[in-house]
Parts: C-alpha cells; structure tokens; sequence
C-alpha cells in the first residue's frame, strides 16, 4: 500500500518534471524506477518505452507499463493519473488565460528560455535510451538505420521499429 | 464544436498517431482536412503544449480541445487520446511479463527498442532544429544535456538553474521607462 503511494507520488512529481515534453524526463524517470526504487530493471523499462512507442498515444504510458509491473492493473491506473491528470490541470488553468499571458512581455522571454531546455532534456533522454537498449554493433546499426530510414523516407514510424525488430532477430 | 465531436475525432487521431512526430497527426486532422481552427492558432496551442509541464501529446490535446469546446472539451479530449493507449498497454505489458521474455521474443524487443532509439533521435532533432536558432539557445541546450545525461545530476535542480539563466539571457528590454523616471 505504501509502495503503491511512493510510486503514485513518484511519478507525479515526475510529471512536473516534463519540459518540452515526456522524453526530457525519461533519465530521472529511469532513475528513480530502476536504480532508486527497483520496480523494473533497465531492461524492462526500455523494453515498455518501446512498447509505449508501438502503442497510440502519448509515449508517458509508459508509466502503465511500470505501474503494471509493480502494482498490477490497479498500478497502472494510479501511474497514469498521477502522470497525466495534475499537468493537465496546469494545462487547461493556464489556457484559459493564454490569450492574456501570451502578450506578456514575459512570456516570450520564457518561450526563448525552455525549448532550449526541453531540447537539452529530450536529447538526455535520447542519451539513457541509448545506453539501456544498445549494446552490441547490431543494436548500434539497427539504431542508426533506423534513424536514417525515418530522416530521409517518409516510412511510417510504427513499420521501421518493428522491421528493426524483426531485422534484429535474423542478426541475432 | 461539441464536446462529443472532439471526443470523436480526438480518440480516432489519438489512435492513428503511432510513433515520434505525434503532433503532425493531429495537425493533419483539425487543420488540414476539417479546418475547424487556423495554422497560426494551432502552432500556437502547440508551442503552449510544450512550454508548460506534461507529455506534449497530451497537453497538445487540452490546448486544442479548450479552443474548440471549453474546458469540457480540453478534459474530453485528454480522456479521448489517453484511455485507448493506456488499455493496449496494460494488455501489452501483460503479455510480455508473463510471457514475454522468452528468447525469441527477446531478441525481438532489442530489434525494436534499438530502432526506438534512432526514432526518438531523429525526434529530437526535427524539435532542435527550429527551436536552437542562436548560439545561446544551442549553450543552454549543451549544458542541460551534459548536467542530465552523462554527468546524471538532479534534474529539478538543473531545470531550475537552466531556467534561471535562461530567463536572465532573454529577460525583455525594460518596457521603455519615462526619461529620467525612477527605476533606471
């Protein structure tokens, strides 16, 4: 129960955490989910990112899949509000009062300040992905295949992981 | 636009978007074919989904669902792109914990999670692009990257200190004070 709170808490706070979205906070989620708290070992997160990534929708349910692990389906639930609902609160507060802010002086000012940033933080996030999910020159080729397939060609992205998928287990 | 149309048309482009790039879809749905809002207003909606905190997606769909139906509409909308998602992935991550890790399928998921990672790569890149236009922004940018990846420090720490700096670097010009009035 009190594992199920921590968690719930975790990955609220997690949430505030998203700047210029979820996959800034994917280091301090790996983190907290793996080395601080263990509900999933490094593997099995990269391994639900990944699913996350196959499955419509924001790729932060990937806090389902940990919150499943740990906590069963009722895990999964508390892990999605906690990550979703107290972000869209701000979201719609603040949206209600965009059309006033946004001639702030201010507000163009903190525009130029954290799409930097979040750039910075998806780019981490790039980072510890990269260090989970590659680890032999396969997976380092398929990584850059796949990057170059998805820059250049106008391939679906859902079909390039999965033929990555496949391409993986012929190499293997 | 009622609420149940956004929820609609929300929940269908919530379930076709797949993969890196997800805002394009819903651009594609409410721009392109059904024009119920311009360009300018959606690009707009999108900067304010990635300035404030949250999954980008998600708060994509708050910002545009308050535009077209008010608040019930924003929550309809975030309820519309969540739900389907997160019921496949409970399904997904219970397949795969009970009988997932058998080698073949393992060897499946490293295929795909190493093409993941070119993806979200390739992401990343297509956001920098736009937002590193000067040589601060690209500083700022190093610098998160450096204090968040390889030297693992406290992210709430570095987002507030980059925020700090990042803030003083682009602080507005004093709004033109009277001559000689106080306050410089």
């Amino acid at each position: 129960m009190s594992d199920l709170l921590l968690m719930t808490w975790t990955f609220l706070w997690l949430s505030l955490l998203c700047v210029g979205g979820g996959l800034g906070v994917i280091p301090e989620m790996q983190r907290q989910v793996v080395a601080n708290h263990q509900w999933v070992t490094a593997r099995e997160f990269v391994d639900g990112y990944t699913l996350a990534q196959l499955t419509p929708g924001p790729t932060m349910l990937v806090v389902a899949f940990v919150g499943y692990r740990v906590h069963g389906v009722l895990g999964a639930v508390l892990a999605t509000v906690a990550m979703f609902l107290p972000t869209s609160v701000i979201v719609v507060l603040v949206a209600e009062q965009w059309q006033r802010l946004r001639a702030h002086r201010w507000a163009a000012a903190a525009e130029r300040a954290l799409l930097p940033i979040g750039i910075g933080l998806s780019t981490a996030g790039v980072y510890t992905l990269a260090r989970s999910a590659l680890h032999d020159v396969t997976t380092v080729v398929l990584a850059l295949a796949a990057g170059l397939v998805l820059y250049h060609g106008r391939v679906p992205a859902m079909l390039v992981v999965v033929v990555g998928g496949v391409a993986g287990w012929f190499l293997t | 636009m009622s609420v149940a149309q956004v929820v609609r048309v929300f929940a269908l482009t919530g379930i076709l978007s797949i993969g890196g790039g997800r805002a394009a879809f819903f651009y594609e749905a409410l721009v392109a074919r059904r024009r119920w809002m311009r360009v300018d207003e959606f690009l707009q909606d999108f900067t304010l989904a990635q300035l404030l905190p949250g999954a980008t997606f998600s708060n994509l769909s708050i910002t545009l669902g308050h535009r077209l139906a008010g608040v019930a509409g924003a929550l309809g909308g975030l309820a519309a792109v969540v739900v389907p998602g997160g019921v496949v992935l409970v399904v997904l991550a219970a397949l795969y914990l009970t009988r997932g890790l058998t080698p073949e399928v393992t060897t499946l998921m490293r295929g795909m999670s190493a093409s993941v990672v070119g993806l979200v790569a390739v992401t990343t890149l297509r956001m920098a692009r736009p937002a590193l236009a000067s040589a601060r922004a690209i500083a700022i940018a190093a610098a998160t990257f450096t204090a968040v990846g390889p030297l693992k420090l406290n992210t709430p720490a570095v987002i507030v200190v980059m925020t700090a700096i990042g803030l003083w670097l682009n602080r507005p010009e004093p709004a033109r004070p009277p001559q000689g009035g106080p306050g410089q």
